[in-house]
């Protein structure tokens, strides 16, 4: 590299000159030593003195002939300076730039030291200091979001120091939000459709190029025209990465034997060669069990990684927080810790607005659904009272059944229609709660006509709310099929159409049943529509829609949030403001938004967040931030970076600089000198 | 004889004649003189200290009878006294031409140590000899005896020349054959000589004298103060050893020369001998009024 790039200065027989040098320097040096004779007394003790030092009479001789070393030394610097060594450094030649770094949590990687984030701003500022005067840049910092952290300036000093101040991040990237931050000068006035001919510039467009300082871990941008961006994508990575990641952390109860726990992982390992490593499951800090799982290597045609799966079981846990820890030592840390929360189980308020299905009391009459759930019974007329109104539009229930009724407005929790459909659009907009918030009543659920004993044909076995509900031998007498708002999902589905479905509704869910169970005419008849009642999977459809529309979710943790996705929280008692405190100790007040919800959005953080209620000290509730994030745990920089159609391979299109080393070899001549001088005067011999 | 007097002030100054009037050469031997002197023998003899009794056996001298014995006891015994004899002193100097280094050079300060302690001899009518490695039976040097003979003396010593290149053994050897009497010997020699100086010294061992060995190095010995790069040249042999100078060779020579002087001084202190490093630099009044006082050799 050094010696590649070398300029002659000198013709041939100036060299001849410069080569007659060295020979003169060491005959000159034969000349001085020409010793100088002195009588001495005797020789006697001399001879005796020097025989010992002649022993390493080699080392002796070098010693003796400093000077001459230091001075062929010297000259050799001086040919070496001759020679104009170099080597070919970058240069940024254009006059806009646009600086993009990511810092997402796969750029705290540690193959490159100390960190690529690190590297990555240092090759930014080395950037700034090789732009041509007068040029200006614009910093850009970005994980899955963008942020300016410096428009475009050409103060050099300010680019410097915003740069030095990026802080890393545990989010995933996603570039198109910087793109477009970046884009915003050098495509100016651009609608959204960028091929509207009709579209306008209002402002000149100033072309810029775009310096993407990534390792390239996240998906192409398939949909972002570059226009006047010229992109050059400059990789940051070393060149082993070596890292094993926890993927997926969850805890479940053990259908087989209740009161155990079973933990779950999923780990990834995303290196050439297999290797095993040491999990370890606390709770609290608690060591509950320690499991040594071997991991495949990569895969080398598809390049997944090789994964494995840890599980433990343990006794039930009321709560607390379960932290896994891989004792890997690889490059990226973040993902070597998850954890899970067990929160205290909170048992589901449901109400059940009935004219008195006795099969359905029984079924919310089991022990299993008296853990969970809460359950009030009430006839339909409650429907009309002024309490029932405020408790369901300011969400104090979790869950209303409504059988064979339909209230007036929608209420502020999760509904289950039985043999009715929610009401429409209209009735929505009759009657608002007192606050002002209005619980959106849903247009779009429709009912069709009634029809004689639909054949039930398939069952949604994936969807929590018919899981395990077997319809083969169930018989309906009248059914009418049910269709929902957009988004609705057919859960049991007939001949005659869907006869249950799930809709959402502005964060609530609404199941409808398109048959009665029991039919309540108004002459206080009753006869049952169906016998599923007396099948088992009826008791299964009762605790499914508890667990699922109650949110009593069968998972014990509560689910995972990816560092930088909101957290929707819910509480039990309806306060005004929730307190969430970071696992950094950093507090947040999180107001109330609309249907008892509270989002929480500064999940940078990756651990365990503690969410106390209103102004109470108690903590109600916990949730965990994790690294999941198998793109981000993938260590191995992208070679290429796909923008719009535009293939970006890394470091291209950089203009070669020549960096000239003879300053420095002059002035290590000077140095060199100067210790001859002072060898010479003091005579010092090493 | 004034050539004389101008003289001993080169070697011996008046202030330090007046000092060394007052000393006396001390032999932790008591040795056989020839002539009466000033010191006890081992011989009975005439003098006032008396030694012993003995019985008179026929052939006695009458007048060494004790008659105040004879008037109690009615027998003859005769009273012994301790003979008092003079003292054999030599000094041996090493006239070799690596004495003429220093300034002063060896040679001259030898000589000044020579004269000092002869000149202490004479005073106390000690047979004083002061001789060269060099000198043979055919010029040995004279026998001196009283206060008269100083100036004999220093004419003798001022007369010696450096550059008769006997050995030291050979020049020993010479010394004991010639002179089988005994005394206090003391010699003055740089020991530089490239046989070694046992051999020479074991000669002396044999004799029995009371041997005092001075060796006398210069300054330019003790640290010498050269640069660069050197040939030197030995000034007896022509031998040549090519050096330069560094911080380590020099230290090297300090502990080679530390290791010489103390090797001799090993050497003599095992066999009876007294050992004194002297730089020429010591002045010889220092030297003899103290350092040989210390040592013994003069009171």
């Amino acid at each position: 590299m050094l010696l590649a790039d070398i300029v002659n200065t000198l013709v041939w027989w100036q060299w001849g000159l410069l080569a007659l040098v060295p020979p003169a320097i060491i005959a000159l040096y034969f000349l001085k030593l020409k010793r100088q004779p002195l009588e001495v007394p005797s020789t006697y003790l001399w001879t005796k003195a020097i025989e010992d030092l002649h022993v390493n009479s080699l080392w002796q001789r070098l010693r003796q002939s400093l000077l001459l070393l230091l001075q062929l030394l010297l000259i050799a610097i001086i040919v070496l300076a001759l020679l104009r060594p170099g080597w070919s450094g970058t240069k940024l030649e254009g006059k806009r730039f646009v600086f993009l770094i990511d810092t997402s949590a796969s750029m705290g990687a540690t193959d490159v030291s100390p960190s690529r984030l690190d590297q990555a701003k240092r090759e930014a500022i080395d950037f700034i200091q090789e732009m041509e005067a007068g040029a200006v840049a614009m910093v850009i910092s970005f994980s899955n979001v963008a942020k300016v952290e410096q428009p475009f300036t050409d103060n050099r000093r300010a680019l410097r120091s915003k740069i030095e101040l990026i802080e890393p991040t545990n989010r995933p990237s996603d570039l198109s939000e910087a793109l477009r931050a970046a884009a915003g000068l050098a495509n100016p006035g651009q609608s959204g459709d960028p091929n509207n001919p009709i579209d306008v510039r209002t402002a000149e467009a100033q072309p810029a190029t775009l310096l993407i300082l990534s390792d390239g871990g996240f998906a192409s941008v398939p949909t972002f025209k570059l226009g006047n961006l010229t992109p050059e994508y400059v990789a940051q990575a070393g060149t082993r990465q070596r890292n094993v990641a926890i993927v997926a952390f969850s805890t479940e109860v053990n259908p087989e034997k209740p009161g155990r726990v079973q933990a779950f992982a999923r780990l990834e390992n995303h290196a050439d060669e297999a290797t095993s490593v040491e999990v370890s499951l606390y709770l609290g800090t608690a060591l509950l069990d320690a499991k040594t799982i071997a991991l495949p290597a990569r895969d080398e045609k598809t390049r997944l990684p090789g994964a494995a799966g840890a599980s433990f079981e343990m006794q039930e846990i009321e709560s607390g927080i379960l932290k896994l820890q891989i004792d890997a030592k690889d490059n990226l840390v973040l993902d070597n810790t998850a954890f899970a929360v067990v929160n205290v189980p909170r048992p589901a308020k449901v109400l059940v607005v009935t004219p008195g299905t006795d099969a359905l009391l029984l079924a919310l009459k089991t022990d299993e659904a008296q853990k969970i759930a809460n359950v009030s019974i009430a006839e339909p007329k409650l429907l009309e009272t002024k309490a029932y109104q405020d408790q369901a539009a300011e969400g104090a229930y979790d869950l209303i059944i409504y059988d064979q009724c339909v209230p007036k407005t929608m209420p502020a929790c999760n509904t289950l229609f039985i043999g009715a459909i929610p009401p429409g659009e209209t009735a929505a907009e009759a009657v608002g709660p007192a606050d002002g918030s209005k619980p959106a009543g849903i247009a779009g659920w429709k009912a069709g006509d009634k029809q004689g004993l639909p054949i039930v044909i398939d069952v949604n076995q994936v969807h929590p709310l018919t899981q395990l509900v077997q319809m083969g031998n169930v018989k309906i007498g009248y059914g009418r099929p049910v269709k929902g708002p957009p988004g609705t999902l057919t859960l049991i589905d007939s001949d005659a159409g869907a006869l249950y479905s799930v809709g959402p509704r502005a964060g609530y869910e609404d199941a409808v049943l398109g048959f009665d169970i029991v039919t309540h005419e108004a002459e206080g008849k009753t006869f049952s529509n169906t016998d599923w009642p007396i099948r088992r999977s009826f008791p299964v459809f009762v605790m499914n829609a508890l667990k699922y529309l109650g949110g009593v979710r069968s998972s014990l943790a509560a689910p995972n949030i990816m560092p930088g996705s909101p957290a929707v929280l819910r509480t039990v008692t309806p306060v005004k403001s929730i307190l969430v405190t970071s696992p950094r100790g950093d507090r947040f007040e999180v107001p109330r938004e609309l249907q008892n919800t509270f989002v929480f959005s500064r999940t940078d953080d990756l651990g365990v967040y503690e969410v106390r209620e209103g102004s109470g000290n108690k903590v109600t509730q916990q949730f965990a931030v994790n690294l999941f994030d198998t793109r981000e745990s993938d260590l191995t920089p992208a070679e290429k970076i796909d923008i719009g159609h535009e293939e970006v391979k890394a470091q291209q299109g950089k203009q070669v600089a020549r960096k000239e080393l003879w300053k420095w070899l002059l002035l290590g001549a000077i140095g060199v000198l100067i210790f001859e001088w002072y060898v010479y005067n003091r005579r010092v011999y090493l | 004889m004034s050539l004389a007097a101008e003289r001993t002030s080169t070697i011996l100054t008046p202030q330090l004649l007046a000092q060394l009037e007052r000393l006396e050469l001390v032999s932790r031997k008591v040795f056989r003189g020839r002539m009466k002197g000033e010191r006890r023998s081992k011989r009975k003899g005439q003098s006032v200290e008396f030694a012993d009794f003995r019985q008179y056996v026929p052939g006695d001298d009458l007048r060494f009878i004790d008659w105040n014995l004879f008037a109690r006891l009615e027998r003859l015994y005769l009273k012994l006294f301790l003979e008092e004899e003079d003292l054999h002193f030599y000094a041996l100097i090493d006239t070799s031409t690596s004495m003429e280094f220093g300034e002063p050079t060896k040679l001259q300060y030898a000589r000044q140590l020579a004269a000092a302690l002869g000149f202490i001899g004479l005073c106390r009518a000690d047979r004083v000899k002061i001789e060269s490695l060099g000198a043979s039976n055919k010029k040995p040097g004279p026998v001196l005896r009283g206060r008269a003979s100083l100036w004999r003396m220093l004419q003798y010593v001022e007369g010696m020349e450096a550059g008769e290149n006997v050995s030291l053994v050979e020049g020993v050897k010479n010394f004991c054959l010639r002179n089988s009497g005994k005394g206090i010997l003391v010699l003055i020699s740089d020991l530089m000589d490239k046989e070694g100086y046992e051999k020479a010294l074991r000669f002396l061992v044999t004799q029995q004298m009371d041997v005092y060995l001075l060796h006398v190095l210069s300054p330019e010995e003790l640290n010498p103060e050269v640069k660069g790069d050197l040939r030197l040249i030995d000034c007896e042999d022509d031998d040549v050893a090519e050096i330069t100078v560094s911080r380590p060779l020099l230290d090297k020579y300090k502990r080679t020369l530390a290791s010489f002087v103390d090797g001799a001084r090993d050497f003599c202190t095992r066999r009876g001998m007294s050992y004194l490093m002297v730089s020429t630099e010591t002045p010889v009044e220092t030297l003899v009024g103290s350092y040989l006082r210390k040592r013994g050799l003069v009171r």
